[in-house]
């Protein structure tokens, strides 16, 4: 019966902006000692008054536009008010009325994913429960924040997880949030089994649990019947009702006239505009042009400098047999190594992938070489003429080396004709190690087979 | 009595900085065991030379100074000790002034009379007579301005007339200028859109010397004017020959407040310029509600901060974090203060915030805009600043809040308004003084104070 039920799925996303210092006064944004990165104004200190960093303000106007949003201008900050021991004014400076962008969309595969509004405000302190007591660390005081907000226009956790995902891909594009940034999410949840009355889930961290906290939240609904609006929490395993509520919070927003209205000239948005870099959507589509693999395009787009790094090469090289190179053997390494794509020496990289690509040398070789790929002064052409380590593409060569290889290993050889197929590995492995690795271990299969069939 | 100016010039001739700071405070604490004026005594400077160099000034509790204990007369910031100076207070440092004490106020500048002063602050009294009020907010700040023998000049803060209501009560010379043209930053809010910090002195041109010294951009208040700001001591050089007065008779004016309004219209037209009778029906009906409705939200968000929590008035937290809070809220803000933060959080709620706060924003610009008309005509308008005499503490204690709002009546235009405004000393009336106001368009402090030194001459 679920599938007749239709469910609706908002976001409120938040992400911290990567500014050095936070949004309204000189404090570090880095990470250091409890309460050591504060200042009079993200204390709260009476009299103390807050300066607005531009480059948040460009940060998040950048996020707009990618995101297809109207910006707004004038545009200004309002206090949202409530008691609690982390907001140091116990009011927080967000955006109410006028968010810097509104009415934009996301295109998440074949569905248009509308975007109310994208705001900026502060981070509250982080609070510590600690010894029965509560400990607060205002170093997060002030933190510049993005909070993107959907319509309600997602239809399952899946296609929220797909939405998460493209845009990270594209905040990390924009090069306007921390890497590996911890994303965190309200989410609001209905379906039409129950009038969609909804169920709002509150500050979900990560981007697995907010999937996780969606499927148990959408399976509670269309099991059990909603009758009243209500705020509920993730615990990890399932959501639980904080509190049922008939009318919105109050917050008795006032403008914060500490801070000037600010208004954006066409121009000036065009600006910040043209510093937006080509999206993956865009080089996903370029690339399968050029006869890269969907699916290898995909993975390549996922990181910007990936994917520029990989542009950069793809114009000296074959493209598909770079970005093959890319997925099964780069991404790889760079994993394993724990480096980054900027530490590598994109000329070698790009020595190696030609010389895969015109056969000069194998795989296996260039695996080889490319244990050397962070070493900036390192040549691939170089090394293997010192090495000889070129592919052997005589037949002649590579066909007396099977024969000698067989010799050796007579009782693989019995036992590959008796049916055991393993058997052959044995020799391939020998004549693959007599050749020091340049020789193609299918070219080299095939020959010993051939040969064998016919002794 | 010496000036401003002249002290700086026998300063500079070897009379001892030091030695004048210690006299000022010493005469300052006899007056406070009589008058009430201040909240804390200091001796603060750092360097001599300058505008200022050797001249005690005092300043309103609510405007910080780097380690002395600043509450805005609010017992909920007991034992507060701000880390770092007010920039008003710190460009008056630089010009060599010394800092001498902080003086008493409303709680948070919640009154027109000095009485609502915080819980354990005791009320101003008159200068003139001990069983008066001093006016508010600023009272502290008129009161010392008007008896010290010394020279010196004490930094106020005005949000709907805390500046000139104390000053014409005490009789003597306050300057609120236009909005921005002085840092707000170190000045605990009451609120943002309102709030104006400027000069008490004895003399206009004295004045003139201390706001050149506090006015000017401030990065770290961002709604700070850029603007140049011009020599206002030039104003004795200049003339109102020629100029149009505009003059607002009100109704309801006590007789010989009255009447030294007319004889101000007098000396103005013996001075060679022009007078005119004019109105302003928009602020006269809209300028209070407007005025209470944005000052009290903005207050209830600003005074939000004050919980126990990270300064002030503490105990050991007990129960929920909620409860803590309002514990420390219900035991340490006045009655005053309450009432404000109550009447401001009603007003910004949803299904009101409309009603009220959005509404005056809109009256707000409306009343801008009939000040900005009539100051196409006129160079600058003139009132009484107070409908009354200094009443009686006893009797201004027992005013209704309605009634007590309603004597900002001519004082709250100018303010909602953002526009530069002061009160001068221009009679008296038995032993006590009479204040008018004189009110210029924005940015044209120059305008309104080179007719103050011309109306200041004429009372010799």
């Amino acid at each position: 019966m679920g599938d007749s039920i239709e469910t609706k799925i908002g976001l409120e996303v938040h992400v911290q902006i990567n500014t050095k210092s936070k949004l309204f006064c000189g404090c570090t944004t880095e990470e250091g000692e409890p309460n050591n990165n504060t200042c009079e104004t993200c204390m709260g200190m009476p009299g103390a008054k807050p300066v607005t960093n531009k480059k948040a303000i460009d940060s998040v106007i950048k996020i707009c536009k990618a995101l297809n949003c109207e910006i707004s201008t004038p545009s200004f900050f309002s206090r949202k008010t409530y008691f609690y021991p982390d907001l140091a004014k116990n009011y927080q400076i967000t955006q109410y009325e006028t968010p810097l962008g509104k009415e934009g969309f996301l295109q998440v595969e074949n569905t248009k994913i509308r975007i109310k509004r994208v705001h900026i405000e502060e981070d509250p302190a982080a609070l510590e429960h600690a010894g029965g007591g509560t400990l607060i660390d205002y170093n997060r005081s002030g933190i510049p924040l993005a909070e993107i907000v959907t319509e309600p226009d997602i239809r399952s956790p899946e296609q929220a997880r797909n939405f998460l995902k493209k845009l990270i891909n594209i905040l990390s594009y924009l090069n306007v949030i921390v890497p590996d940034t911890t994303i965190k999410a309200d989410a609001n949840i209905s379906n039409s089994k129950n009038n969609f009355i909804r169920a709002e889930i509150k500050n979900v961290t990560g981007f697995k649990e907010i999937e996780k906290a969606l499927l148990y939240e959408t399976k509670r609904q269309q099991e059990e019947e909603v009758t009243k609006q209500e705020t509920r929490r993730w615990d990890g395993t399932k959501t639980i009702v904080m509190r049922s509520k008939e009318t919105e919070d109050d917050y008795g927003y006032i403008y914060d006239s500490d801070i000037p209205k600010m208004t954006f000239t066409q121009e000036y948005i065009n600006k910040i505009s043209s510093s937006i870099p080509k999206l993956s959507d865009e080089r996903i589509r370029e690339l399968t042009k050029i006869g890269v693999s969907q699916e290898d395009a995909k993975v390549i787009t996922q990181d910007l400098f990936v994917s520029d790094a990989f542009e950069k090469i793809a114009q000296k090289s074959n493209p598909a047999t770079a970005a093959k190179w890319f997925r099964k053997e780069l991404l790889k390494r760079l994993n394993a190594d724990e480096k980054q794509i900027k530490e590598v020496n994109i000329e070698a990289l790009t020595e190696i992938i030609k010389m895969i690509h015109e056969k000069t040398i194998t795989e296996h070789t260039g695996r080889e070489l490319m244990t050397k790929i962070y070493d900036k002064n390192f040549s691939p052409i170089e090394s293997i003429k010192k090495t000889g380590a070129t592919m052997i593409k005589d037949t002649t060569t590579l066909k007396k080396m099977c024969e000698d290889a067989i010799e050796k290993n007579p009782k693989a050889a019995v036992d590959y004709k008796k049916g055991e197929e393993k058997a052959l590995n044995a020799i391939v492995g020998a004549v693959m190690k007599e050749t020091k690795g340049t020789a193609k271990p299918d070219e080299v299969k095939r020959i010993i087979e051939e040969m064998l069939t016919t002794l | 009595m010496t000036t401003i100016i002249e002290q700086v010039k026998m300063f500079e001739s070897g009379e001892s900085c030091d030695e004048y700071a210690e006299s000022f405070i010493e005469e300052a604490k006899k007056i406070n065991k009589k008058f009430y004026y201040f909240t804390e005594f200091c001796n603060k400077s750092s360097k001599r030379g300058g505008a200022l160099s050797g001249i005690p000034v005092t300043v309103k509790d609510c405007i910080c100074v780097k380690g002395v204990q600043s509450r805005a007369s609010s017992a909920i910031l007991n034992t507060y000790t701000p880390v770092f100076n007010a920039s008003s207070v710190q460009k008056t440092i630089d010009e060599g002034a010394t800092i001498t004490g902080k003086t008493v106020q409303d709680e948070f500048g919640f009154g027109g009379f000095s009485v609502n002063v915080g819980i354990g602050f005791e009320i101003p009294r008159n200068p003139h007579d001990e069983d008066r009020v001093c006016g508010g907010s600023s009272g502290g700040s008129a009161g010392i301005t008007a008896i010290t023998k010394h020279a010196h000049f004490s930094i106020g803060e005005s949000t709907g007339g805390s500046i000139v209501t104390p000053a014409a009560f005490c009789g003597v010379v306050g300057i609120c200028p236009t909005y921005g043209i002085v840092s707000r930053y170190g000045l605990m809010d009451y609120a943002n859109s309102l709030d104006k910090i400027g000069p008490f002195t004895k003399t206009v041109l004295e004045g003139a010397v201390a706001l050149k010294v506090l006015a000017g951009h401030d990065t770290k208040d961002s709604t700070s004017t850029n603007k140049k700001i011009p020599d206002y001591t030039k104003i004795t050089e200049k003339s109102i020959k020629g100029w149009k007065i505009g003059y607002i008779d009100p109704e309801g004016v006590e007789e010989p407040i009255r009447e030294n309004l007319h004889e101000s219209i007098q000396e103005i037209k013996e001075s060679g310029a022009k007078t005119e009778k004019i109105t302003l029906p928009i602020s006269d009906e809209y300028a209070i509600p407007a005025y209470y409705t944005i000052a009290l939200c903005e207050a209830s968000t600003n005074l939000a901060k004050y919980c126990g929590l990270r300064y002030g008035a503490q105990e050991e937290p007990k129960g929920f974090f909620d409860e803590y809070f309002s514990n420390i809220r219900s035991k340490n803000f006045g009655k005053e203060a309450k009432r404000r933060i109550l009447l401001g959080t009603f007003a910004r709620q949803a299904g009101f915030r409309d009603a009220f706060y959005i509404k005056a924003l809109q009256a707000r610009t409306h009343i801008i805009n009939e000040y900005k008309k009539i100051f196409s005509e006129v160079d600058a308008i003139i009132t009484p600043t107070m409908p009354i005499l200094p009443p009686l503490i006893k009797k201004a204690s027992e005013l209704t809040p309605l009634q007590s709002y309603l004597s900002d009546k001519l004082t709250v235009g100018p303010n909602i308004a953002g526009l530069p405004h002061m009160s001068l000393p221009t009679g008296k009336h038995k032993s006590l003084p009479i204040g008018l106001m004189i009110t210029a368009d924005h940015y044209e402090e120059e305008k309104m104070m080179t007719l103050g030194v011309e109306l200041e001459e004429k009372n010799g």
